[in-house]
């Protein structure tokens, strides 16, 4: 099974490999939270709104979710669970990116071509190979979205995860985005890391608004 | 955390009590599921002992809910006290799960939640 991670980053890429214009903090923060959550939903740690507590410090089967564990256990400090999410989106996001990326080639799920562009830069894209996860991610997505049961934690957050960086019209028409977004919100604040994460986006781009009124004209 | 249970009718009373966190959680996750499995279908947690919810202990109780929908019944709550219904609250678990004041008028409203599964 892809972690939360992974299926984030599969989401990102497009059609020839390369990735889909989305926000990059939306991004860096999703990550952040989709490596939290996965510790959550491997029983690792545990949180409210006021504390982010490690429940099990053994080793995951994921190579990317025990970096951000070992990160968690060597802090000396304890922080909220939203310090937590600030701490990862940074360039441990980027690293984050890197070793999801690694792992779905080494799946046989992506492939790395490199071409070069404008005779000097190597534009890096990672086509996909075998399209039978991505398939899947999306169709576990439009079945939750569609229904109006009790979902999967999982599925649940992967939403949550791919609303909060963007990626959902590159799946959906603006119309089934638009008829779907009652449910998308409900959704959205079934877990406390996707608010957090959610709330510290909203904070960002509020900020971007402001400082860009104030720009001369 | 401790389960105590009875059976009014049909339906499966379970009151939960102590802090439901990431320790309890899978225990918490099994009871529900153990309901779901020996074939009873609806479950009304009396939450009056419950005084602390993580977030694992909210998905212990949505993956319960959602065995007991898939199985054709339904999970209600009851009794909650104010700090664990602030946590619910919040999080957005009232849009799935019902939720009464005492156990006594989750009973008395029992066809407004008892078999609504899928």
């Amino acid at each position: 099974m892809l972690t939360l991670v992974e299926e984030i980053v599969l989401l990102m890429i497009d059609e020839k490999g390369s990735f889909i214009p989305v926000r990059e903090t939306a991004v860096d923060y999703s990550i952040a939270g989709a490596t939290l959550m996965g510790l959550a939903f491997a029983n690792r740690i545990d949180t409210d709104s006021e504390h982010l507590t490690v429940i099990d410090s053994s080793p995951t089967d994921s190579a990317l979710l025990d970096r951000a564990l070992t990160l968690i256990t060597s802090s000396e400090e304890a922080k909220l669970p939203s310090a937590w999410i600030e701490v990862l989106a940074t360039d441990e996001a980027r690293s984050m990116r890197e070793m999801a990326l690694d792992s779905l080639i080494e799946q046989g799920i992506l492939e790395r071509s490199g071409s070069t562009f404008m005779w000097v830069f190597e534009r890096v894209r990672h086509p996909i190979i075998g399209d039978r996860e991505e398939r899947a991610v999306k169709r576990r997505i439009a079945d939750v979205l569609l229904s109006d049961g009790i979902p999967e934690q999982r599925d649940a957050a992967l939403i949550c995860l791919a609303d909060a960086c963007g990626i959902l019209p590159a799946i959906f028409s603006v119309q089934e985005i638009k008829k779907a977004r009652p449910r998308i919100e409900q959704l959205r604040k079934l877990d406390l890391i996707g608010r957090e994460m959610n709330g510290a986006i909203e904070e960002i781009e509020r900020s971007i608004i402001i400082a860009m009124s104030h720009m001369p004209h | 955390m401790d389960f105590e249970e009875e059976k009014h009718g049909e339906v499966v009373v379970g009151l939960v009590s102590g802090r439901v966190d990431g320790l309890a959680a899978p225990e918490f996750e099994q009871y529900l599921n153990g309901i779901v499995e020996r074939g009873d279908k609806d479950v009304l947690l009396d939450c009056s002992g419950m005084d602390y919810i993580s977030s694992a202990g909210l998905r212990a109780l949505l993956v319960g809910a959602r065995a007991c929908q898939q199985n054709g019944g339904n999970l209600a709550l009851c009794a909650l006290k104010p700090e664990c219904k602030k946590v619910l609250e919040v999080s957005g678990f009232f849009a799935f799960l019902e939720s009464f004041d005492t156990r006594e008028d989750a009973l008395a409203a029992e066809q407004d939640w008892v078999g609504r599964g899928a």
